[in-house]
Parts: C-alpha cells; sequence; structure tokens
C-alpha cells in the first residue's frame, strides 16, 4: 500500500532494512528520488544487527583486499563524522605468545611480521581518526592487562571504532524517511512482477496486519543480505553466495578496558573485546545454506569462542555469558576456498541478464564502508532511473542526533538525572538526547529508571515509541537494548511495554503478546548459555513471566 | 584457628524458604532441636504472595471457577499425569498435602490468609489470574472467585510501574467462568518526585506512614460508584504487616480493598521472609547465616558461619538454581553434598538417561513455553524423600530432601513450586525428628 503521494509508484523500491538497504534509501531519498523500503522484520534484524559493533578498517584483509581495507578505513572516518556520538574507541592488544624470548627465531620472525603488518596498517589509521600502533613490552603490557595468562612477551596495539549497528540501520531509515522516503517494517516483499523481462512492482505483506500490497518501482534493489539466495530461488534470480554464520557471545559486563585478539582452537583469529557495558566473544564463520530464519548458536560454537577467548584470558571461563546472538554473513561466492579466506568485498548484480531488468542484488560488503556501498548502489539506481537529481552528500550530513554531542554532565544537572543515565542516553541519541529529556521534564513520572544497567528511562521508551518507528514491542531490544542484558528483561519488560502499548495503543491482549515474543526473543539466545548464574536468573524470570504472568 | 563452637541437634535444615522454614518448624514440632543453616533469602523472599499448590490439569480453561476441582484433588490429577513430579512420587501420601498446607499457613497465619480448600484466583501484574491454595492476607478480598459485583482495579497516576487496564484484563478474560466484572482506575497518588520514581519497597514505607492510607483511602473513595464490590491496589501495601495498611485503607474508602500479586522487586516477597524470621525465632529454631562447609551428612561435623553443627539428620531444602541448591558450572550438581543430579521431567524424566553433563542447548527446547527439562532438573528422591545416588541407591538413611532441591517439577512456572515446598518439607521435618508421616 503505497502513501497517495506515490500512486504512481517509487522510483526506486528497496528491500531489506540492514545497512545497505537503510543506506540506499537514506542516499537514494536525499538525492530526491522516490524510495520505498520493505522490511520483512525489523531494522537490523539480520547480519547488521549482529556484526561484531566495530566500523574496523579490516586489518585482516589487508594482504588479500587492500581495497577494503583501504574503503572500510576512510568510510570508517566518514561515519565517525556523520554519527559522532555512536561510535566509542576500542584500543586492541595483539599479543606475542612463545614460549622463551628469543628462543626461536620463527617467534621472532612472527613478531617481525605483526609488527610490519601492523605498521602498514597504521598508514590507514588517519583515514578514520586511529591511533598508530604502539608496541608494548610485557611489563606494559601486563600493567594494562593484568588478567592476561602468563609468559606473554609483548604486544602490539591497535585501535579501532566500536559502533552500535543497530542504531546505525534505524538512523539511516529515519533519515531515509525525513527526506521523504516510505520506511515500511514488518512489512516483506512476497513477490516481483514482471512485464517484458523487466521487474516493474513488488508485492508485499504488512506482517502486523496482515495486509496485502503492491508498488510500482522505477528500480528495485535487493539488499536483503543473508535472504537474497532464498528471495531470488522463489522469484526466478540467482543471487551467488558464500552466506556464512557467525556466532557472538557477550558476558555481564566489561573483563578490561582493551580488546584482545586470540586465536582459536583451530588456528583462526578471534577477540575478547569491551563493548558499550559488556563484553564481547566472536566470532565464528561457517558456512550456511539454511533459512536464516532458522538460526541458533549451538554447544559445540559456545564452546570454541570460550576456548579461543580463554586461551589468553583465562577468567572468561567464570565469566557470566548473557547471551549467544548470531547473523549471517553475505561473502562473495567462491568455490575451494575457506571461509575465512573468502573475500570482504562486495559487489552489485544486474539481473537483467536473468530476465529481471531494473532489479539490482547488493552481496557482500562490511558494516565499516556501509556508506561508500550504499553511494556505489544509488549511483547505479540513480543511472538507471536516468532522473536529474542531487549529488550524494551521505558523507557530510549527519545522521539524526549527530549534529552535535552534548555534554552528559550538562544533561544530567540541567533534568535532575543520573550522569550515568545522561551518558547512555547522548549515545544513543546523540542532541536528540535533549528532546527525548524535554518528554521528562514535562512529566516527571517519565524520569522512571527502567533500566539501570543500560540507563534506560521511561521517557527514553516513550520517545522512541512515538519517533523511531517501532511497530512491535521487541523493536527496543534494537533501539535501547531492552531486555538484552543479563537480567532478560526481569524489571524493565512489563513497564516499558507499558509504556510503549500506551503510545501505540495497543489493548491489553497486544500488549501480552508483544511482551511475549519479546521475551521468546531473549530466551533463543540464552538457552545455549544457560550456566551459574545465568541459569538462576532465567529461572527468576520465568516465575515471573511465566509463572506469574502466564505469558 | 580458635576451634569452632559445636552446636548438637537432632536435625540439620540446609536452607530457610517456604522448603526448609516448614521442614524446620515440623521438626521443631515433633519435639527435635533444630538447626538451620541459611546462606541468604532464597525464592520464597522473591516470591509474589501467593502460596501455589496446585491446579488441576485436565480441567477445561472454560470451565467455571465453582466446577473445578479441589485443591487436593488437582494435586491427584497431577500425580496421576506427570511423570516424575514429587506428587507423583508421594501419590499414596497425598491424602496429608491438605495437612501440611494447613499447618504452613497456620505457621505463617500472620501473613497467610486461611486456605479454602479450593484456589483463589487473584490477578498479577501482567494481566492473568492466577490459582493459589493461599495467598497473603492482604491479597485475600481480590479472590475473582468470591467477589460479587465490580471489582475496582486500581493503579497509581503518579507512578508508572503499573497499569491497572492490564491488570483488569486477566479480570475480564475469566468473567465468563463466574468471575466479577473489572473496572480499571488511576488513584491520584504519589504525584510527587519521590512517589513518581519510588520502587516497590520505597512506596510501601510512603504508605507505611502515619496518615497515609488513610489518604489513600479518602483518594479511593473519591473513584468509588454504585456496585464496585472491592478494590485491589498494586502490592506495595506496606512491609509490616503491623501497619495495617490495606485494612486503614479499607476502612476510609468503605470497601475491601487487597493488593493484586507481585512481580519483581516483590514487597510481599520481603513481608513472607520476614515472617519465617519471626515464626523460626519464637519456635526455637537456631538460625545460622552462611553457607555449609565441608558437611559430609549426618552424625559428621559441618562448618556453619563459623560454628561447627553436629546433626543426627539432615534436610536439604536448599532450592532449586536461584536458593543455590542446584548449580551448574558446566555440569549440573547439588551445591551442599555433591548429589548426581538426575530428576527431571519429559524425556530425561527416566533416570536411567545421565543428562547432567549435558550441554544446556540440548535440556532445553526452542520454544520456551514447552516443558524445560533444564528448569526442572533436581536431586532425584524415594518416596520417604531420602535422594538417591547414580546406582539408585539412598544416599544415607536420616538424609531428606524438601523443596525445589528436588527434580521432576518446574517450581518457577508449573504452579506447584510453593506446593512441593510445603508438602515435601512437612514430611521431611517429621521423618528426620522421626516421626513417620
Amino acid at each position: 500500500m503505497a502513501g497517495p503521494a506515490h500512486q504512481g509508484g517509487y522510483d526506486v523500491v528497496v528491500l531489506g532494512g540492514g545497512v545497505n538497504g537503510a543506506g540506499v534509501a537514506r542516499d537514494c531519498a536525499m538525492r530526491g528520488l522516490s524510495v520505498l523500503l520493505l522490511e520483512k522484520r525489523d531494522l537490523a534484524c539480520g547480519a547488521s544487527g549482529a556484526s561484531s559493533g566495530m566500523i574496523h578498517g579490516g586489518i585482516r584483509y589487508m594482504t588479500s583486499d587492500r581495497n577494503v581495507t583501504a574503503l572500510a578505513s576512510r568510510d570508517a572516518g566518514y561515519i565517525r563524522h556523520i554519527a559522532p556520538h555512536l561510535t566509542f574507541r576500542i584500543p586492541f592488544l595483539l599479543p606475542f605468545a612463545s614460549q622463551e624470548e628469543g628462543s626461536h627465531l620463527l617467534d621472532r620472525v612472527t613478531w617481525y611480521a605483526t609488527e610490519v603488518y601492523v605498521g602498514t596498517y597504521d598508514l590507514f589509521q588517519p583515514l578514520k581518526g586511529g591511533k598508530p600502533s604502539v608496541r608494548l613490552s610485557a611489563d606494559e603490557l601486563y600493567r594494562l592487562e593484568p588478567g592476561l595468562r602468563p609468559g606473554l612477551h609483548g604486544a602490539v596495539t591497535l585501535d579501532e571504532w566500536g559502533i552500535d549497528g543497530q542504531r546505525l540501520c534505524l538512523l539511516n531509515a529515519l533519515s531515509a524517511a525525513d527526506h521523504g522516503a516510505d520506511v515500511r517494517t514488518w512489512t516483506e516483499a512476497t513477490s516481483l512482477v514482471r512485464e517484458q523481462g523487466r521487474v516493474v512492482a513488488v508485492r508485499f505483506r504488512d506482517a502486523v496486519t496482515g495486509e496485502h500490497g503492491e508498488a510500482r518501482a522505477g528500480v528495485v534493489v535487493n539488499a536483503t543480505g543473508g535472504w537474497s539466495p532464498g528471495f531470488g530461488r522463489s522469484n526466478g534470480f540467482p543471487v551467488p553466495m558464500r552466506p556464512g554464520k557467525g556466532v557472538h557471545l557477550s558476558l555481564d559486563r566489561r573483563h578490561g578496558n582493551y580488546g584482545i585478539i586470540c586465536t582459536a582452537v583451530d588456528g583462526r583469529q578471534m577477540f575478547l573485546m569491551p563493548h558499550e557495558m559488556e563484553s564481547i566473544i566472536g566470532t565464528t564463520d561457517d558456512d550456511f545454506f539454511g533459512n536464516p530464519d532458522d538460526l541458533d548458536a549451538t554447544a559445540d560454537e559456545v564452546a570454541y569462542l570460550v576456548d579461543g577467548a580463554a586461551s589468553l584470558v583465562p577468567s572468561v571461563r567464570e565469566a557470566r555469558i548473557t547471551r549467544a546472538w548470531w547473523g549471517v554473513r553475505t561473502t562473495l561466492f567462491e568455490y575451494g576456498v575457506e571461509e575465512d579466506d573468502l573475500s570482504r568485498d562486495h559487489r552489485i548484480y544486474d539481473h537483467a541478464a536473468d530476465g529481471s531488468a531494473g532489479l539490482l542484488s547488493f552481496v557482500g560488503g562490511k558494516l565499516a564502508s556501509y556508506r561508500a556501498q550504499a553511494e556505489e548502489l544509488a549511483d547505479r539506481v540513480v543511472a538507471m532511473v536516468g532522473k536529474g537529481v542531487k549529488p550524494c552528500r551521505t558523507h557530510e550530513v549527519p545522521l539524526p542526533g549527530g549534529d552535535e554531542v552534548p555534554s552528559p554532565r550538562e544533561l544530567a544537572a540541567r533534568h535532575g538525572i543520573a550522569e550515568v543515565i545522561a551518558a547512555r542516553l547522548v549515545y544513543r541519541h546523540g542532541s536528540l538526547a535533549r528532546e527525548v529529556l524535554r518528554l521528562a521534564d514535562e512529566d516527571p513520572r517519565m524520569k522512571l529508571v527502567l533500566c539501570r544497567d543500560e540507563g534506560i528511562l521511561a521517557a527514553e521508551v516513550a520517545w522512541i515509541a512515538r519517533h523511531e518507528r517501532v511497530r512491535r514491542l521487541q523493536d527496543l531490544r534494537r533501539r535501547c537494548r531492552l531486555a538484552l542484558g543479563g537480567c532478560g528483561g526481569l524489571d524493565c519488560a512489563r513497564p516499558a511495554a507499558q509504556i510503549v502499548a500506551r503510545e501505540l495503543g495497543w489493548d491489553a491482549d497486544r500488549l501480552r503478546a508483544e511482551l511475549a515474543d519479546l521475551l521468546e526473543a531473549g530466551w533463543r539466545e540464552r538457552r545455549a548459555v544457560l550456566d551459574g548464574w545465568q541459569l538462576a536468573e532465567e529461572e527468576l524470570l520465568r516465575a515471573v513471566h511465566r509463572g506469574l504472568g502466564g505469558l | 584457628m580458635a576451634p569452632a563452637t559445636r552446636i548438637e541437634c537432632d536435625v540439620l535444615v540446609v536452607g530457610g524458604g517456604m522448603a526448609g522454614a516448614t521442614a524446620a518448624l515440623a521438626a521443631r514440632e515433633s519435639g527435635a532441636r533444630v538447626v538451620m543453616a541459611r546462606k541468604s533469602p532464597g525464592s520464597t523472599g522473591l516470591s509474589g504472595g501467593a502460596v501455589s499448590v496446585a491446579q488441576d490439569p485436565a480441567c477445561m480453561p472454560d470451565a467455571p471457577f465453582a466446577a473445578r476441582s479441589g485443591v487436593v484433588e488437582s494435586a491427584r490429577r497431577i500425580a496421576a499425569t506427570r511423570p516424575g513430579h514429587p506428587y507423583q512420587l508421594l501419590r499414596d501420601r497425598l491424602d496429608r498435602l491438605w495437612n501440611a498446607v494447613e499447618f504452613a499457613t497456620g505457621q505463617f497465619s500472620s501473613v497467610l490468609a486461611p486456605p479454602t480448600g479450593r484456589n483463589r484466583w487473584l490477578l498479577t501484574p501482567f494481566g492473568h489470574a492466577h490459582p493459589a491454595a493461599a495467598c497473603q492476607r492482604t491479597m485475600a478480598a481480590g479472590d475473582l472467585a468470591e467477589v460479587r459485583g465490580t471489582l475496582l482495579v486500581c493503579g497509581f497516576e503518579g507512578h508508572l510501574g503499573w497499569d491497572p487496564g492490564l491488570v483488569a484484563s486477566g479480570a475480564v478474560r475469566v468473567e465468563s467462568l463466574g468471575g466479577p466484572r473489572a473496572r480499571a482506575v488511576l488513584l491520584d497518588l504519589f504525584r510527587w518526585e519521590e512517589g513518581a520514581l519510588g520502587k516497590p519497597f520505597d512506596l510501601a514505607r510512603l504508605l507505611e506512614a502515619p496518615g497515609a492510607a488513610e489518604e489513600a483511602g479518602k483518594v479511593l473513595k473519591r473513584v468509588l460508584v454504585r456496585g464496585d464490590a472491592a478494590a485491589v491496589l498494586p502490592p506495595v501495601l506496606g512491609i509490616d504487616p503491623a501497619a495495617r495498611v490495606a485494612e486503614r485503607i479499607a476502612a476510609e474508602a468503605g470497601i475491601p480493598v487487597a493488593e493484586f500479586l507481585s512481580d519483581l522487586p516483590s514487597v510481599p516477597g520481603l513481608r513472607m521472609h520476614r515472617a519465617i524470621e519471626a515464626r523460626l525465632a519464637a519456635a526455637g529454631v537456631e538460625v545460622l547465616g552462611g553457607e555449609v562447609r565441608g558437611g559430609a551428612g549426618p552424625d559428621l561435623p559441618a562448618a556453619v558461619g563459623g560454628r561447627e553443627v553436629v546433626a543426627r539428620s539432615w534436610v536439604l531444602a536448599s532450592g532449586r538454581f536461584v536458593g543455590g541448591g542446584i548449580e551448574r558450572r558446566g555440569e549440573l550438581r547439588e551445591a551442599v553434598l555433591g548429589l548426581p543430579v538426575q530428576a527431571s521431567e519429559g524425556p530425561f524424566a527416566d533416570p536411567s538417561i545421565r543428562f547432567a553433563a549435558r550441554p544446556s542447548a540440548t535440556l532445553t527446547l526452542a520454544d520456551s513455553r514447552a516443558p524445560q527439562a533444564l528448569l526442572a532438573a533436581g536431586l532425584r528422591v524415594d518416596g520417604d524423600l531420602h535422594p538417591l545416588d547414580a546406582e539408585g541407591r539412598v544416599v544415607h538413611p536420616r538424609v531428606f530432601a524438601a523443596g525445589a532441591v528436588v527434580g521432576g517439577h518446574d517450581p518457577a512456572s508449573d504452579g506447584t513450586g510453593m506446593g512441593v515446598a510445603i508438602f515435601t518439607g512437612w514430611l521431611a521435618g517429621r521423618a528426620a525428628a522421626g516421626r513417620g508421616a
């Protein structure tokens, strides 16, 4: 159901609300095209929301895909510029792990090679505002990170940027909407309509209301990520891809202030890093040929990640794992290559040769270079639409809230809230944190703290419900990390649901259904990691939500 | 290190929740000298005010309240249909279940209302009607099966914690079963910062203050209309039962007043915990704070909070995961004596299946509403509540287990948690004191 303004259809219909879909929707809308974005679930429900939460330059790809590293580093710099509130520095340590200093020539060669390698990466660092690497002695290393296992001989540092990938997606979609795009979440593209070898329209179904619709399209951009091969199969066009499943674990607290690069049991490189209020261990990389909707983390993936992190930080075994989460990478197709060696480059497929002119598919790419990818896509769309439009400005126009980063201390003092909560609010909303707190000033009840860990105020939930395209309660998992922590929503889920229900006019039955849906999503991420205190927490959650709530 | 003070007693009860307290008091009633070792308030202190014993599993959802089976009959039906459930294990003794419930509710009569033999139907903050064999005194007037006329479901204008419309929806859903009509209102209370941002305990304290309950009663009275038969309020009507907050509001408003059940944080849970403490002290149970260390069972010394306890019998009432009686550190085990965890439900009810070392993903199902073997894990016991070892032998003739540490049921969600705690606690306490059921 296109809006009345678009009876004649859209210049471009974008399928998929991941970072590429949202990014290209924003770019096209800013260039003056009429845009419809369709996402079958919520924004950032796929790989974009399950990324490691970094816009890193991709040091791993430097030898094989130097252009990937250059592109990612440069674009990371732009992202820092358009969403400064949403990024934070993560200094990584890359420890050297040999037995005895100087005993093996090979070790010394390896260290030297690593230093040279990291030194080369330093050349890219200025592009993204990163700091140059530093060589640390063993003493310096253990002073910085006493939790490392003994016997290490030093390290080099590596400066990267952390980001909230889910909000990055959201901000692109919000910006697209601000520039006139129709953004429809929980709306699945069911089929493509062809006329004479050309895709001319998209049929879709709204999963919340059940209504069907059709939108005419000048160009259709398929940015459905891991769902692309399946969508292509059922719509008669091939999307070559080597989808890979990646699993991360979250720990209940920051283990330290530095990311640690470690080696998994099979020799793969992986990491343990502090990220916002938690730590993340990642990641696995395995071919995956099923339906991304059916993914689950398995027991061996959990063990693989814990073992890898514990090889350098033994205390990780005692840490409380709060959830295991996953996504499907859309790496470029290649036959006979190991998962890790697949290129992280991206490609745009034009399906004219498949009898589907006017249809583009996007495959591959990285979160860090999403903006450049979107620009490239938008260029292609513009060429196909053949309309005189404005130039790309996505690298210089801030995302919503990105124009300024207010001081949390000042906000806290002015509005009478805790500084730590103001800081989380600024992190998530940038300059719009002021608007959120205006709600709290108008209605003092809105200063109620729903979650102390994430610093979620009732006002933030209400503001998000009003302004951030919430259609289902679980959308708040991605807007403000509601019910994502170790408590799984014990304190916050019901009051937050009540606020959202009030804002969106849900009746009690809808509210209960949404609450059950939110809790089910959390359960899926916890069932593979229920151990220690997390298991006790699960018992409490179950007692409250199922025993008492009858959900 | 100086030798610890040695205490010799008849019964050592490990755990101070509903199961442990019932066991200790039952043993005490039988004349035993009882010591209780308790490391922290367990899940009873976090409970919401209901004492759920049994709901008929065979009952049609649309059966009227009046036609539903009584609590004991419901427990018998659970025993007949749930392999591995403690009620099934104790099916030959279920005729004593009601004695146990009356004993426990009598012991804690400072906060618990006398049970009637059938389930009361109480509203929860989630908009659900929850059956309970017993409940706190402050809640009895909210029994949906008893209220005639309109039930007024109240929230607070100044506080976002409870949505009376949501709570009332629980009553609407069971109105056709013989429940009252429900009407949701916001009471003009707590519209000032300390109230608006308070946690449940803060609000309970505020209502205990002189004049506060009377003021609340006046506010309530203003919104009453003809036909209103009772009012339920958020479960924050005072922490101390002696403050009589609910009665004071009711007296002022001229209408019966009750709390609905609580989620967390739970004022009623704290109230229950305090009632248990007071009763244990009055009955002469010596309570030692701290974990049981180095304990190997009856007749052998165990260190508890700097003391050394030697007891003729032990009752393990150490709870499940929240209580800490069962823990999982890569593998499931019982925390005090290191006993094997081998009782569960569903496919894992069969004790020959060794599931304690399996990954949690294989002990759970993707649908959270399905029975979850991991959350029903606990000790396997015989019909006398003796824990069994991996070969199915009694671990010790004078070690008993009671409450959530016993496996085969999911105390968090299957609606029998408190009932199992009370029944097994009562039986184990008496047996440990040398008295048969």
